[in-house]
C-alpha cells in the first residue's frame, strides 16, 4: 500500500512524438484511480511509466516517498495485469502464479498458501494443473489477475484488462474487481477506453486527451461538472447533446436561448457566470440524452424537431431527433411512463416537441471549448 | 454431375418423436473428379522420382561402403562381396578416429558457444532499444553477403601470430566459427519478435531480471529456435572444409574429417581408396542424423499458443 505522486511527467519518444504531456496527479494510497480516454490519449504510457516499462523522458514519479524514475520494475513493488493477459504459456497456472514468488525465492510452503488463497478469491483453483492455453479468456483474465494479487504489492496496475472479454462477461468481472478491490484494500490504478468502467471502478477519474490531462474528479464531478467540451461528450452513454445557443446577461441575471426555447439560468449556475464576469456571448450549449423530456402537451417554450431514428431498448427508447441546425439530437425516454398513443407518436417521421431544465445544463464557450460555469480555465 | 443436381440443397426429416420437422444439411456426395485424381496422380509421380533421384547417392555411398573387392570406380551398383573390411581400415589404419574426433569436439563445442552467442544477440537485437541498434542490424546483414573465405588470408595470418595453426589448428578453428556466430541472428530474431513483449514485461514486473525473463520465460518457448540454431551450428564445421584445410595445412593429427578424406584423393592409389572414402562418408553422416531425427520434432511444435487472447 503506498501512494504514487507523478510530478510534471513528460514522455517524448525516440521518434519525437511526444504521449504525455505535464502530467501532474497525486494518487492517494488505497486510491482507485482511473485513466480514460480516447486510445492514442497516452493513459497507456502513463501507466507504463509507473510501471517503469518506460522510460521518463522528464519529471518525477514517486511510489510512497521513494524516487522511482531510475528504479527498475522488478524493484518497485507493483503488479501489473495486461490487456492481453500475458501468462506464460509453457507452464501451468498453478506455476504461473508461483512465478514472482518463486522468482524472490520464497518457501514452498508459503508459496504454496498464497497461490491456493488467490485461486480462491478468484474462483480458479480447480484449474491450477491447467496450460493457459487450455482456459478461455475469462479464466485467463482471471489467472492474470491472480498473478498480481499473489505478490501483495504495494500498487496494482491495471492496463484495459477487460478489453479482451465479451460484453457479459466484462460485466461480470468488472464487479468482482470491485469486491476485489474492496478485499485487498490497496492503490489500484486502471486503464480504459470504456467511460462506463471508468464510472463504475473508480473512486477517481482522469480524463486524458492527446497527452494532456482533462479533467480529474470523482465520477459524479466529472458527469455533472465537466471542465470542457470533450470531457462532457467522452463521459456519459449516450453522449451529451450540444446545440449553438445565446447566452444574455441582464444586469445580474442570465438567460440563454436555444432555437427559441429560453432558459433563465439560477442558483449555483447563475452564480458561476457572475464570478467569471461573463458576458453576453454565443455559447454551446451541452444537455444530457436522459435531461431532456418530451413535451406532449404542446410547443410552448420548446424546442420542436422531427424523430429520425427510434431505438427501443428495452427499458427506455433512444428516439434521435432533427431538431433545427443540430441534426441529432438523443433523447433518452423511459418507456414506462408512456400511453401506447404516446409511443405511436414517437415513431421516425413524427413531429415532437422536447425541453429542458435550466439546471442541466452545461455552457461551453465556443472557442475555446472550455466551460464558462466550472474548471480554472475559463477566466 | 447428374448426380449432384439431384441432391436437394437441404433434406427435411420429421422427427415423429418431437413432432418437428427439421431440416438436415445433406451430406457432401461430391467426389474427387477424375481430373483431379490424375493430377494427384501425375504430382506423386513426378515427387516418386525426384525422391528416387535424390537418394541414389546415399544409397549407392552406404553399397560401396560395404564392398570388399577392390577397385575404383565399378559398373555395378550391388557389391559382389559384403564385409566392413573399409570400415576396419578406417578405424584401425588409418588416422580416421583422431580426425573424427577432432571434427567432433570442434562441432560440439561450437554448438554450445555458437548458439549461446545467436541466441543472446537475437534477444538483445529484438527486445532492447538502443543506439545504433538498427545501423548494426543493417551492416551485418551486407557483411553477411560477402563469402567468409574472402578472409581467409587475413585470418590465416591472424591465426599463425596466435600460434592458433597446424598444431593450434582445433581451438584455432572453434575460434573462427564462433567469432561470427553473433551474425546468424537473423532467424532467432525473426522468432523472438513473435513471442510477445507483454510476457517480457510481465515477468519482469513479476522481479525477474532481463537474465531471469531470458532463461525462464524465452528459452522455453523457443525450443524449435534453439533446437535449429544448435543443428545449424553443429554442422556448419562437421562439413567445413575450406577453413578446416588451410588452418591445419599440411598437419595430418590437426585434420577434421572432410580434409582427411579429401587428402586421399591427393595419394596415388586414389581408386584403392574409394570405397574407404565412401565408408567414412556414412560415418560422417551418421551423428547428423541422428540429431535430425532426435530433434525434428521440435520444428513442428508450435508453443507460443495460450500466451495471449487467441
Amino acid at each position: 500500500m503506498a501512494s504514487v505522486t507523478l510530478k510534471h511527467i513528460k514522455k517524448i519518444y525516440d521518434n519525437k512524438v511526444t504521449a504525455v504531456q505535464d502530467f501532474n496527479l497525486e494518487i492517494q494510497d488505497k486510491e482507485f484511480v482511473v485513466f480514460v480516454g480516447p486510445s492514442g490519449c497516452g493513459k497507456s504510457t502513463t501507466l507504463r511509466m509507473i510501471a517503469g516499462l518506460e522510460d521518463i523522458s522528464e519529471g518525477e514519479l514517486f511510489i510512497g516517498d521513494r524516487l522511482v524514475n531510475d528504479v527498475e520494475p522488478k524493484d518497485r513493488d507493483i503488479a501489473m495485469v495486461f490487456q492481453n493477459y500475458a501468462l506464460y504459456p509453457h507452464i501451468t497456472v498453478y506455476e504461473n502464479l508461483a512465478f514472482s514468488l518463486r522468482i524472490r525465492k520464497m518457501n514452498n510452503e508459503e508459496i504454496h498458501r498464497r497461490v491456493c488463497q488467490a485461486a480462491d478469491i478468484l474462483g480458479i483453483t480447480e484449474y491450477l494443473g491447467r496450460k493457459p492455453k487450455a482456459l478461455s479468456g475469462g479464466q485467463r483474465q482471471r489467472v492474470a489477475i491472480g498473478r498480481a494479487i499473489v505478490r501483495e504489492p504495494q500498487v496494482f496496475l491495471m492496463d484495459e484488462p477487460l478489453s479482451n472479454l465479451d460484453a457479459k462477461l466484462r460485466n461480470q468481472m468488472r464487479a468482482e474487481i470491485i469486491l476485489l478491490r474492496k478485499r485487498l484494500d490497496t492503490t489500484f490504478i486502471y486503464v480504459t477506453h470504456d467511460q462506463t468502467e471508468a464510472m463504475t471502478l473508480g473512486d477517481r477519474i482522469v480524463i486524458m486527451k492527446d497527452g494532456f490531462i482533462q479533467q480529474v474528479g470523482t465520477p459524479q464531478e466529472v458527469f455533472e461538472t465537466p471542465h470542457n467540451l470533450f470531457v462532457a461528450g467522452f463521459i456519459g452513454s449516450p453522449q451529451m447533446n450540444i446545440f449553438e445557443a445565446e447566452l444574455t446577461r441582464d444586469g445580474d441575471v442570465y438567460s440563454v436561448e436555444v432555437q427559441g426555447m429560453k432558459l433563465q439560468l439560477e442558483g449555483d449556475r447563475a452564480v458561476c457566470l457572475r464570478e467569471r464576469n461573463v458576458q453576453s456571448q454565443k455559447v454551446l450549449l451541452g444537455v444530457r440524452p436522459e435531461h431532456v423530456s418530451i413535451r406532449f402537451d404542446g410547443g410552448e417554450n420548446a424546442v420542436s424537431g422531427t424523430v429520425t431514428v427510434n431505438e427501443m431498448m428495452g427499458s427506455e427508447l433512444h428516439l434521435h431527433v432533427a431538431a433545427g441546425a443540430e441534426k441529432n439530437v438523443i433523447l433518452r425516454v423511459p418507456t414506462i411512463d408512456l400511453t401506447p398513443e404516446q409511443r405511436a407518436s414517437l415513431n421516425a417521421g413524427n413531429q415532437l416537441n422536447f425541453s429542458f431544465a435550466s439546471k442541466v445544463v452545461q455552457l461551453f464557450d465556443p472557442e475555446t471549448e472550455q466551460s464558462l460555469l466550472w474548471g480554472g480555465a475559463a477566466e | 454431375m447428374a448426380r449432384e443436381k439431384a441432391i436437394p440443397e437441404v433434406d427435411i426429416v420429421v422427427d415423429e418423436e418431437k413432432g418437428v420437422i427439421r431440416e438436415v444439411k445433406p451430406v457432401n456426395y461430391r467426389s474427387k473428379s477424375a481430373h483431379e485424381r490424375r493430377v494427384n496422380r501425375g504430382i506423386y509421380a513426378i515427387l516418386i522420382i525426384m525422391s528416387i533421384i535424390w537418394l541414389c547417392p546415399f544409397v549407392f555411398l552406404v553399397l560401396q561402403s560395404f564392398r570388399c573387392e577392390s577397385g575404383g570406380q565399378v559398373n555395378y551398383l550391388i557389391p559382389k562381396q559384403f564385409g566392413f573390411d573399409n570400415y576396419i581400415f578406417l578405424f584401425k589404419e588409418s588416422n580416421f578416429p583422431k580426425w573424427y574426433l577432432n571434427t567432433l569436439s570442434i562441432a560440439m563445442v561450437c554448438a554450445v558457444v555458437q548458439t549461446i552467442i545467436t541466441l543472446s544477440v537475437s534477444y538483445t537485437l529484438s527486445r532492447m532499444r538502443f543506439r545504433g541498434r538498427k545501423l548494426i542490424m543493417k551492416m551485418i546483414l551486407v557483411l553477411g553477403m560477402f563469402p567468409g573465405f574472402l578472409t581467409m588470408i587475413c585470418l590465416y595470418f591472424l591465426l599463425k601470430q596466435l600460434g592458433l595453426t597446424q598444431a593450434g589448428a582445433i581451438p584455432g578453428l572453434i575460434l573462427i566459427y564462433c567469432a561470427s556466430s553473433g551474425m546468424g541472428y537473423y532467424i532467432s530474431k525473426g522468432f523472438f519478435d513473435t513471442i510477445p513483449k507483454s510476457l517480457d514485461e510481465s515477468a519482469r514486473i513479476d522481479g525477474a531480471t532481463r537474465f531471469q525473463v531470458f532463461k525462464k520465460i524465452i528459452m522455453p518457448l523457443s525450443k524449435p529456435i534453439v533446437i535449429y540454431t544448435i543443428l545449424m551450428a553443429f554442422m556448419g564445421p562437421w562439413g567445413d572444409y575450406v577453413f578446416a584445410s588451410y588452418v591445419a595445412f599440411g598437419r595430418n593429427e590437426s585434420y577434421n574429417v572432410a580434409v582427411g578424406l579429401y587428402d586421399w584423393v591427393n595419394t596415388n592409389d586414389y581408386q584403392g581408396y574409394f570405397t574407404r572414402f565412401c565408408a567414412g562418408g556414412v560415418l560422417v553422416a551418421i551423428p547428423i542424423t541422428a540429431l535430425f531425427l532426435a530433434l525434428q520434432r521440435y520444428y513442428v511444435e508450435g508453443v507460443t499458443g495460450g500466451a495471449v487472447k487467441g
